[in-house]
């Protein structure tokens, strides 16, 4: 692909001139289009992909990865969707339903079936309202958002005075009627932008506007329910969810009348005079969604809302929110709810947006076209798990060409140990060198946010590969997981003469007479480069794995490394890591 | 009543006999009321009495209540003020950046300054404002109380307003609270465990200074305030060790008194602002706070008085700040108003401290002498004290803290032992030394081995019961000798815990300094060398010039050991010797 046209299309995309840009792809082979469209970052894709004529769509559509084709297909109405998919030429149509998996292919079957049914109402009248019915369908694509973010970024400043950027500039908007899930990995700056959206904290530039109006100016009438639960433990469960009313200046009546509905509607009636210590975790969380629903909020923000509680109580209060919700039980308009659960991202929102990280930007922002209430074990269900999962693991890898990674000073190691990579590779060669990344985390019962660094570090070191959601052991890999242990530590030291800042450390304590450093001194070497955080996560991976290649061992007394030289390796068996 | 109704008559009878007890049951609140409106009186009274500089101390001991009274008043007038001192100061030190960036500072700078050091300054101006009324001496000593009672109360707040949780204070923002709300429903109560251990400790340091507090010598002035620590003090001057022992009798007996009244029931009811997510097993229990919340009438007035004007109170400022967020406009008269306070303090501090150099250019060769020789002395006694206290109470606080039962024993004993204060102990064990051929150079340090040797104990026993279980259990899997033992697992579990301890202890020894190496007993004053008798010799003699430079020379030497070493030892106890249990 001739990069000057990527830039070309972009340009064209960025200013909206829509009709240039479709003729520059007519102008291609449909295959070298596609491939054109995937150079770009996937939300200018969906943006390009919503306005594509349809008979342009369908000649494009086969030559995409089929899961982009099926996310993007699912960025059009139901009607348009069927469109492209009947003019796409028939050989290239069985193909592309012939690739899809199993459930994403009988979803789409259905939807198609289903969007054939809905068609033929306005069939039978005018050909004009076929446009009517696909506008009535998003009905929040033409009023007006109730949250609107322009340009918002954040930045903090760091202990030494440095500045460190965790929210690019990012445009937002919060529509009337929908659950809008916020999806990234951990730290990436979903809970920075909730805030800033809730009007909690200032961007640090770009605005957020409520109604139209500067937050600051306005008082937006939002809730916030946490994590953390964030009860006052000195209040009783009635005063805790009074408080939000009493700072309204409701008077006493009116605010008890409100509280105890509130409490019911949550299940929690006959406990207003218990002490928050004195429930369990759900009934705490259900405190908090009583005082966020006391004030009866425009917007509904929440914070991992499900997080601290186990999975059936989470399921429980889950299934109770929404159907408050879907019954309109509730006055509020749009929840915003932020959350590390793929699943529980797909059951509850009507539009998922994920971030990535250092700083946060929209890696994908789409719609999910499913019924409420929706059935995690529904054949439609598990493409959008999928796809989600695909977007999150796979690092930048459409956003720019390879060569790009080389410009980074220092790639961030995975917070991963040895141990980690070497289940991951044994698992792998279990299953014949090659698995989904999804039942990778399923059989292993993790969340991707802790898979994600043990697979970084598997391809970081050479020993895997990831595409497409799938990973790979590599031939190196296999030898590692077929070796005893003292030649994995062999092989892990030799991959990591490919880890800068190893290589860095390495160099360092070579220079040195005595060949040992105090670990303070990477310490501030980081400082300069990464949040305080981070830096700590660096150099103890860092630790972790060169006491396990036998790279160096750490006096923790003295906080110092000490290289090992190449004649004390086989005696070092004490250096090996602490678990 | 008919027939049909006997279960509801069985009830209503059975509530009756009930009745009549409850009454009785609130007649000790009502006597307390009555008791404390008298006290009030008669202190006014004798406050507005004509000045009368030579109050003679009676040692019979039938004017023993009358004193213990005055000095309990006292007390408790300090502690309001320091309460109130506390509010104000750590809430703008917390909220203000700009003022925090000195406020802090210089809290640190006067809670190192001992006592007496404040002595002249607070009784001239006093008396100099109501010269004709005994209330200028008797505020006079009040403030002296008040300063040696206020700074940890104050710190204690500022730290817990600062460590109020993110998320806690994120629920008062978005939904609005006003400055009441959150001031009564989040900050105080988050604050209330704090504030309530450090006022014990406060009031605890109160009976600790009383015998300063209240006689002093101030220039070529004798005063002298009708009080227990004035008895003690006339007492031990005059060797009555009859007199001696029923003064302490008393003192302690109120201690214990006070112990039981106020603390226990407001440790017991202050549990409910424990930040905890479960409830704990044991909690503190208190049968006075039993029995207050069993009688009616406190609840009674809780209902009719408190209720409505806290009520009437939060809306009037959630409206206020309803009103506010409408028009916020940034009040130009009060940014003046501050600008103008701000720029009269300073000023104020400016004038100060060029008076201050005027002063401490006179010192002469051979005064500046003693106060460096007396502040090496000092240096060593605290070190020594504070050694020798490390060398009993680590041992024992470890032995003590391993052993649960050992533990319910020992620390409610040890906790009376160290609410005794050792000044009133003084005269005794001095009289001891002294027949037995000793001085003040032992008696300085026990007398500060037995003020400070508590908080390492203390510290010591908590840090010992925090080690986790399952440690002590692997060194029962390794078989670690006792050596072992002690190196690998108590010492860093009690780590951090004994840092606390010797923080506390060493700002409390050189605090406790000045009364330990200057003493008046039996018409005689004994003193040892000791930046401590400079500042009291000083303050005895009206030598402000000494007075000022020791004072600086003892602040500089505690804020120089605190973040030289101190904070050191914190920053490693927070990093290294973490037990995560
Ligand atoms: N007040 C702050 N000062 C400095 N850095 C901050 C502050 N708040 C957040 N950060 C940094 O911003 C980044 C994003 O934090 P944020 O809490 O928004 O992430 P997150 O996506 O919610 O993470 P998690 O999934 O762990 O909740 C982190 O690197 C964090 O260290
Ligand atoms: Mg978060």
């Amino acid at each position: 692909m001739t990069p000057p046209m990527a830039e070309r299309l972009q340009e064209l995309i960025s200013q909206g001139k829509w009709e240039p840009a479709f003729e520059l792809l007519r102008e291609l082979k449909p295959a070298a289009a596609a491939d054109l469209i995937m150079t770009m970052r996937f939300e200018e894709q969906q943006l390009l992909f919503r306005q594509l004529p349809i008979p342009l769509a369908a000649s494009i559509i086969n030559h995409l990865p089929y899961f982009h084709a099926y996310v993007l297909l699912h960025s059009r109405p139901v009607q348009e969707m069927a469109a492209i998919v009947e003019a796409m030429k028939q050989a290239e149509r069985d193909h592309f339903l012939d690739a899809l998996p199993e459930e994403a292919w009988t979803s789409l079957m259905d939807e198609l079936a289903e969007a054939g049914s809905a068609t033929e109402p306005p069939a039978v009248q005018t050909p004009e309202t076929g446009r009517e019915k696909e506008v009535a369908a998003r009905p929040a694509a033409d009023e007006k958002p109730i949250i609107e973010a322009r340009g918002i970024e954040k930045s903090f400043t760091q202990k030494d005075g440095s500045e460190i950027q965790v929210i690019a500039p990012v445009d937002l908007s919060l529509e009337s009627g929908t659950i809008i899930a916020l999806l990234g990995p951990s730290g990436s700056g979903k809970s920075t932008l909730l805030r800033i959206l809730s009007g909690l904290a200032a961007p640090t530039a770009g605005k957020v506007l409520w109604h139209g109006e500067p937050v600051g100016e306005c008082s937006p009438n939002v809730a916030i329910v946490f994590q953390s639960f964030a009860l006052f433990p000195w209040l009783t469960v009635l005063e805790n969810v009074e408080s939000p009313l009493l700072a309204r200046g409701m008077e006493h009546e009116e605010r008890h009348r409100r509280a105890l509905k509130a409490l019911d509607s949550v299940g929690l009636k006959n406990f207003e005079t218990a002490y928050p210590k004195e429930l369990s975790g759900g009934m705490k969380q259900r405190v908090g969604f009583a005082r966020a629903l006391a004030v009866e909020p425009e917007v509904l923000f929440m914070d991992e809302p499900f997080s601290a509680l186990d999975v059936l109580t989470a399921e429980n209060l889950r299934g109770d929110l929404m159907e408050l919700w879907l019954a309109k039980k509730i006055p509020t308009r749009s929840i915003f709810i932020v959350t590390h659960n793929i699943e529980e991202a797909v059951l509850l929102a009507d539009r998922v947006i994920v971030l990535g990280r250092n700083p946060a930007r929209i890696r994908a922002d789409f719609r999910i076209a499913l019924p409420q209430p929706r059935d995690r074990k529904s054949a439609a269900f598990f493409p959008y798990v999928d796809y989600i999962y695909k977007v999150m693991t796979k690092p930048e890898l459409t956003l720019a060409p390879p060569s790009a990674t080389a410009k980074q000073p220092t790639p961030m190691l995975p917070h991963a140990r040895p141990g980690g990579v070497a289940g991951l590779l044994e698992l792998l060669m279990d299953r014949g060198g090659e698995e989904d990344l999804y039942h990778v985390a399923e059989t292993l019962l993790l969340e991707v946010d802790d898979l994600l660094p043990i697979l970084d570090a598997a391809t970081m070191l050479g020993f895997a590969t990831a595409h497409e959601g799938d990973v790979k052991i590599t031939p190196p890999g296999r030898t590692f997981a077929e070796a005893d242990i003292p030649t994995r530590k062999r092989l892990f030291r030799e991959a990591l003469t490919h880890v800068p800042l190893m290589q860095q450390i390495v160099t360092a304590l070579e220079n040195k007479s005595d060949h040992t450093m105090p670990v303070e001194f990477f310490r501030d070497l980081l400082d300069e480069r990464l949040p305080a955080h981070d830096v700590e996560q660096q150099i103890e991976t860092v630790l972790n794995w060169g006491r396990y290649a036998d790279i160096f061992t750490y006096d923790s007394a003295s906080d110092r490394l000490r290289l090992i030289l190449a004649g004390e390796a086989a005696n070092s068996q004490e250096a090996a890591p602490l678990h | 009543m008919t027939r049909s109704k006997t279960s509801a008559g069985v009830l209503t009878w059975g509530t009756i006999p009930k009745r009549v007890p409850s009454i009785l049951q609130d007649l000790p609140i009502i006597f307390a009321g009555f008791a404390l409106f008298y006290a009030l009186l008669s202190m006014t009274h004798y406050w507005l009495a004509p000045a009368n500089a030579e109050t003679a101390i009676q040692l019979r001991v039938s004017a023993l209540p009358k004193y213990a009274m005055f000095s309990v008043l006292r007390i408790a007038i300090a502690y309001l003020f320091s309460l109130a001192f506390t509010l104000v100061y750590g809430y703008i030190a917390a909220y203000n950046a700009r003022a925090e960036k000195f406020m802090i500072p210089l809290l640190d700078t006067l809670q190192s300054i001992p006592v007496l050091s404040f002595l002249p300054g607070v009784m001239l101006s006093m008396v100099a404002l109501f010269p004709t009324r005994q209330l200028g001496v008797e505020l006079g000593s009040i403030l002296l109380i008040f300063t040696g009672q206020v700074w940890n109360m104050t710190f204690s707040f500022y730290s817990s307003l600062k460590n109020i949780p993110r998320e806690m204070r994120e629920v008062a923002q978005v939904y609005r609270w006003s400055w009441w709300q959150r001031f009564t429903q989040m900050e105080l109560p988050y604050a209330a465990i704090g504030l309530v251990w450090n006022s014990m400790m406060s009031v605890a340091g109160g009976w600790f200074f009383l015998m300063a507090c209240e006689m002093f010598i101030l220039g070529n002035r004798d005063l002298r305030l009708p009080g227990l620590g004035s008895y003690l003090q006339t007492a031990a001057n005059a060797g009555d060790t009859r007199a001696i022992v029923w003064g302490l009798s008393v003192m302690i007996g109120i201690i214990v008194l006070i112990d039981q009244l106020i603390w226990r029931p407001v440790i017991a009811w202050s549990e409910k602002f424990k930040f905890e997510q479960v409830e704990s097993v044991e909690s503190p229990h208190s049968f006075v706070l039993d029995f207050l919340q069993r009688s009616k009438i406190l609840p009674f007035l809780a209902r009719v008085a408190v209720r409505p004007v806290r009520e009437c109170l939060s809306l009037y400022f959630a409206n206020r700040q309803a009103a506010a967020s409408q028009n916020r406009k940034p009040g130009a008269i009060g940014k003046w108003i501050s600008r103008a306070l701000l720029g009269a303090m300073l000023a104020g501090v400016a004038y100060a401290f060029v008076k201050m150099i005027i002063l401490l250019v006179g010192l002469t060769r051979a005064e500046l002498h003693g106060i460096f020789v007396g502040a090496g002395a000092t240096l060593l006694r605290v070190a020594f004290t504070l050694v020798l206290a490390g060398l009993w109470t680590i041992p024992a606080g470890v032995i003590v803290g391993l052993r649960p039962k050992l533990s319910a024993i020992a620390q409610p004993l040890a906790q009376i032992a160290a609410s005794v204060p050792a000044t009133a102990l003084f005269p005794i064990i001095l009289l001891v030394l002294i027949r037995a051929g000793g001085g003040l150079g032992i008696g300085s340090i026990v007398l500060l081995l037995l003020g400070t040797q508590w908080y390492i104990l203390f510290n010591v026993i908590a840090g010992a019961m925090a080690i986790p279980t399952d440690l002590k259990e692997v060194c029962n899997v390794f078989r670690f000798n006792k050596l072992e033992r002690w190196r690998e697992l108590y010492l860093p579990g009690i780590f951090p815990y004994l840092v606390t301890g010797f923080v506390t202890a060493s700002g409390g020894a050189w605090n406790a300094s000045i009364i330990a190496e200057y003493f008046r007993f039996k018409g005689h004053t004994y003193t040892v060398t000791g930046l401590g008798s400079v500042i009291s010799d000083a303050t005895d003699t009206g030598n402000y010039r000494v007075l000022i430079g020791a004072t600086i020379l003892m602040a500089m030497m505690v804020v120089t050991i605190n973040r030289l070493l101190w904070r050191r030892l914190y920053a490693l106890a927070a990093t290294r010797f973490k037990l995560e249990g």
